[in-house]
């Protein structure tokens, strides 16, 4: 890298220079219900999601 | 040159509190990319020159908003308009851009103060599980798009008797042309480049000629309301709501807004770029709903867009040759641009979920996993096309829905993100965004999921 790519790496902010970003960031507090919510969420999609693949698979048959 | 004083630390993101006097960390060849796009900026909002700072800044949101105005997006909205004519869906489609645009705002702020894609959020601070539960659902619905994409250049192509072979070769050369040369900017403009050509719709309905009075009535009035069965108006209007806000578009956004170098200082024209980007494909997409709407009463509610050439041979007899070559031509773009984009947001989504390099702005050799997953999803989905009798129609017709019923999960995610006042400081979420976005996340859930459940049980013949 040349100095002068160096001096430009001044205009990047401290947190979008590689080695920052690829720090991992602590897991957000969650409350149980929070939790629960979001559990409630995912169960929701995949049991929609599984009605729309046995309809697209039914589809097939026709 | 040299280059001038750096800019003074700008107000944003907490997450390197108290950091700031730390000694720099080793630069990589991506910093030094991305630091000559900053410098740039940074030049051009020091002399004041406006219009070139804006060209600077936009890119992720006119991508995605023209991005999601992909191939089986624009087929779809034809198909309303050629079953139903103008009417309800016309505005409509006005709405869930104006939706869009509230979604993508928030995504774009998240992106420019964390510096970080939605995927490794969600994996950070959500934890594993749910980080891989969202990249899983994004890389499905991912792949039934691309190959919906590829439909969409087949049909595109063969109205120019030009077959699927080369519709899967050329958008595999595509995807890899644009891979090549290492820095985000290039791919951004030349993608950019291709998006103009959405325009192609808007064009297209001009050329059908419709009866303006009639397009004004349909805007202001939401009328006339379509008649039909319950279970086909559901799925035009989850169909219409896939065609505008998508998982791809939440991970596409943001990881682009973070490869970018977007600051908090830069929010503002984020905010221009993904408006400007909405309203561009709210006006083209009406475009191709006028345009479908033109076979309504010539037979166009049986019209099967994506068996043949469909739309536009049936364009060709009812409105003339040159109709039907600019709808082909819009489609072959419409599909182009989509397969660019959606695999770039494959690229981000595998990258930030395993942990390793997941920018533009790094070689093929720096960033292989990024490539790999972003030219091996086009791949994939260019050999599904290839499979004599696969049920290309059905995967197309039902890829927005699926879209549609997985979105709920993406949206609370970043309505979470954007209420995470350790990440975002003062650009989170105020009470009237959340509430918006809350409204927003239960229609479309409503929507998507009324569909899924009726369509389920005409399937196992209980309604």
């Amino acid at each position: 890298m040349t100095q002068h790519d160096q001096d430009l790496v001044e205009f990047l902010e401290r947190d979008q220079l590689v080695a920052d970003r690829s720090r991992p960031l602590p897991r957000a507090p969650l409350s149980g219900r929070a939790n629960a919510a979001l559990w409630g969420l995912r169960v929701f999609t995949v049991m929609l999601s599984v009605m729309v693949l046995y309809t697209f698979v039914s589809q097939l048959g026709h | 040159m040299s280059p001038p004083p750096p800019p003074p630390i700008l107000e944003g993101p907490t997450v390197t509190d108290g950091a700031l006097a730390l000694p720099r960390p080793p630069l990589t060849p991506e910093d030094a990319a991305r630091s000559r796009d900053r410098f740039r900026v940074h030049t051009a909002r020091r002399h004041r020159r406006r219009w070139y700072l804006l060209w600077l800044l936009v890119g992720p949101g006119l991508l995605t908003m023209l991005g999601e105005n992909d191939g089986p997006s624009m087929i779809s909205y034809a198909t309303s308009g050629a079953a139903y004519g103008l009417g309800f869906f016309l505005p409509f489609i006005l709405v869930t851009f104006a939706m869009a645009v509230i979604v993508q705002e928030m995504v774009m702020r998240v992106g420019a103060v964390t510096h970080r894609g939605y995927g490794q959020l969600v994996l950070e601070r959500f934890g594993s599980v749910w980080g891989w539960f969202s990249a899983g659902d994004l890389i499905v619905t991912n792949l039934v798009t691309l190959i919906a994409e590829f439909v969409a250049i087949r049909v595109g192509l063969s109205y120019f008797h030009i077959g699927a072979g080369i519709a899967a070769l050329l958008g595999v050369v595509l995807v890899a042309f644009t891979l090549s040369g290492g820095r985000y900017w290039r791919w951004e403009r030349i993608v950019l480049g291709l998006a103009i050509f959405n325009g192609l719709f808007l064009v297209a309905a001009i050329m059908v000629k419709p009866h303006w009075s009639a397009v004004g009535h349909s805007l202001a009035t939401f009328s006339p309301f379509p008649a039909g069965s319950f279970n086909t108006l559901l799925l035009l209007i989850a169909s219409t709501i896939g065609a505008t806000v998508t998982p791809w578009m939440i991970f596409f956004q943001q990881s682009a807004s973070a490869d970018k170098g977007l600051t908090p200082s830069d929010v503002r024209h984020g905010r221009y770029d993904t408006i400007t980007g909405g309203l561009l494909a709210a006006l083209f997409g009406c475009g191709a709903l006028i345009v479908g709407a033109a076979l309504a009463g010539h037979g166009g509610s049986g019209v099967v867009g994506l068996a043949g050439a469909g739309f536009p041979r049936a364009l060709a007899h009812v409105s003339g040759n040159a109709v039907a070559t600019v709808f082909a031509l819009g489609l072959i773009e419409a599909g182009a641009v989509a397969l660019l984009t959606i695999s770039a947001s494959t690229g981000y989504a595998v990258g930030e979920c395993i942990g390793v390099p997941h920018s533009f702005n790094n070689s093929a050799r720096k960033a292989a996993v990024f490539y790999a997953a972003n030219i091996g999803a086009a791949l994939i989905a260019a050999a599904i096309i290839l499979i004599p009798g696969a049920p290309l129609l059905s995967i197309a017709l039902n890829a927005n829905v699926l879209a549609t019923v997985l979105l709920p999960v993406a949206l609370v995610f970043m309505i979470m993100l954007a209420n995470d006042r350790e990440l975002m400081g003062r650009w989170a979420n105020n009470a009237v965004n959340n509430w918006v976005a809350i409204a927003i996340v239960a229609f479309i859930s409503v929507c998507g999921g009324a569909y899924a459940i009726d369509s389920f049980l005409q399937a196992v013949h209980l309604v």
